[in-house]
């Protein structure tokens, strides 16, 4: 579905990723590791279009899609959930909705699959007409993924879901992502709450220092003393 | 009471077309973090593309008013954010607000040489007559002036909240990062809010240059105005632009007919020292501010 082969990028000559290289297959979950600093959030900006790639390739499908516009992205069925907050503040609930399929040639089509969302997360029924910055945390957050499925993608890339929620909701979050996962959507995501985030993943992937150090099934790197020490703050190098 | 309603459209109607160029300098700030002080002399500039379409080529004055505002969207518009905004803001605001002071001195300075110093007379758009109201005696060229601010900035209003890209544009102006993942094209939207601006300016030009003439040195005091009238309104709000630009409209004339027209000019300026201490974010502005 999707094959990172070494990637190496970053911010103008500052290099974040130093040979990146995984695969996911489609209809999976699989969950970004790692220390701060790792390069976890660069590497969806790496595939999303948004980071200078210095060499590597992206394949998307067997499509080469490395350096390509996020406009792209979204045609090729890519969306990207960034970290933090990314409602548009003023504008309502259901025009946020709207923004997500605005590259959609076809808006009748787009305005049938904003009540398609609306039912998966009633919620934004109730409150269409609010505000988005009048949401609390939580139903943004919603309304984010809500606005990533408008476009019916292949892939999603979602960073840090779970920041600022509380452990219900995240639990919810987490539900409304397998249930994708079970409807055929393949997700990314980077997930500082890694226990809970590769217990219901499928897949994981460790990156240190802007490197694939580990890349295997969910539970077995569960299993994986040396992803422990990782969380308790060492290096997967180290003895101790 | 007569003369209060006199007094209080006539603010109204000066203060709607201070709320043009106030607007303008709202959202071009919205969108390009760009703070213009060269807004003064963008409505001053296009009363001149009016006056070089009518007596140099000929036109009758609906066509060269056409004209002019064509001329103000491509030269204040498109030319300014592509040779002037573009190339300053990757180096930071303060050298492209420095930049803008000096496209401010350019365009009075070329004007005042291409044209002359003197105050070109200028040709009105609506009758010069007056009528009656509740008593007061009440200039149509006001009412008239009132009205068309007015429709302009309702059909903008309408335009930014009733279109995709008038909801794109909003986008690009609250969450620039946001609005490029999910595919707008921010650039073009950036590039219209130019437009807009640059449209906005040149029609405050042809409504208030039928009163204070064509001159070279008009942007100075509508620069000042304009850039008051968005802080005093929140400059992070459309609709803060307008109040402010109505207040001042309004308590300008108010002050020179009930205390006096000395000290008209330091209203604005008190306004501002008010609203700086007391309400930082503007009568209507929202403290959040711009999230990029």
């Amino acid at each position: 579905m999707l094959e990172l082969k070494d990637i190496h990028g970053g911010y103008g000559k500052i290099t974040i990723l130093n040979g990146v290289s995984f695969t996911i297959p489609r209809a999976s979950i699989t969950t970004v590791i790692g220390p701060n600093g790792a390069g976890k959030s660069t590497v969806f900006k790496a595939i999303f279009g948004l980071l200078n790639i210095h060499s590597g390739q992206i394949l998307l499908d067997g499509t080469d899609i490395t350096r390509e516009s996020p406009r792209q992205m979204i045609g090729h069925g890519v969306t990207y959930v960034p970290q933090g907050r990314n409602v548009v503040p003023q504008l309502s609930v259901y025009h946020n909705l709207e923004l997500g399929g605005i590259t959609a040639p076809d808006q009748a089509q787009v305005r049938r699959r904003i009540e398609t969302v609306m039912e998966q997360f009633p919620i934004l029924r109730t409150f269409r007409d609010r505000k988005a910055i009048e949401l609390s945390g939580g139903q943004q957050k919603q309304l984010e993924v809500a606005r990533a499925l408008l476009l019916d993608p292949k892939l999603i890339l979602i960073d840090e879901p779970s920041i600022g929620l509380s452990p219900n909701l995240v639990q919810e979050v987490f539900r409304t992502l397998q249930s994708l996962r079970d409807q055929g959507v393949t997700i990314l995501m980077v997930e500082q709450n890694a226990k809970a985030a590769l217990a219901m993943s499928d897949y994981g992937l460790v990156l240190e220092l802007g490197q694939t150090r580990m890349h295997d099934r969910a539970a077995t790197l569960l299993a994986d003393p040396r992803v422990g020490r990782l969380f308790l703050g060492g290096q997967i190098g180290d003895e101790g | 009471m007569a003369q209060f309603l006199q007094v209080l459209l006539s603010g109204l109607s000066t203060g709607s077309i201070y709320a043009l160029a106030a607007i303008g300098f709202t959202l071009v700030w919205q969108a390009a973090q760009t703070v213009n002080f060269a807004q003064g002399e963008f409505v001053m500039l296009p009363a001149f593309f009016v006056l070089i379409g009518v007596h140099w080529l000929g036109m009758p004055l609906w066509l060269a008013l056409i004209f002019g505002l064509i001329l103000s969207m491509i030269v204040l518009g498109l030319l300014f954010k592509v040779l002037i905004v573009e190339p300053m803001l990757p180096n930071g605001g303060l050298p492209l607000i420095i930049a803008t002071m000096a496209l401010s001195i350019l365009l009075k300075e070329g004007t005042k040489q291409f044209y002359g110093a003197e105050a070109q007379p200028y040709p009105g758009l609506f009758p010069q007559a007056t009528m009656t109201l509740g008593g007061a005696v009440i200039s149509v060229q006001d009412v008239m002036n009132l009205l068309v601010s007015l429709a302009i900035v309702v059909g903008l209003t309408l335009f930014l909240n009733r279109t995709r890209t008038g909801r794109c544009m909003q986008a690009t102006a609250q969450s620039p990062a946001v609005a490029e993942i999910l595919g707008v094209n921010t650039r073009r939207m950036v590039l219209y809010a130019f437009l807009i601006n640059a449209a906005l300016a040149a029609l405050a030009s042809f409504l208030i240059s039928p009163i204070y003439l064509a001159k070279f040195s008009n942007g100075e005091n509508l620069g000042l105005i304009a850039f008051i009238a968005a802080i005093i309104g929140g400059f992070n709000q459309i609709r803060g632009a307008i109040a402010g630009g109505l207040l001042i409209g309004v308590l300008d004339n108010l002050t020179a007919t009930y205390i006096t027209a000395e000290y008209r000019a330091a209203i604005p300026l008190i306004l501002l020292i008010a609203v700086i201490l007391w309400k930082p974010e503007g009568l209507l502005g929202t403290s959040e501010g711009r999230n990029v």
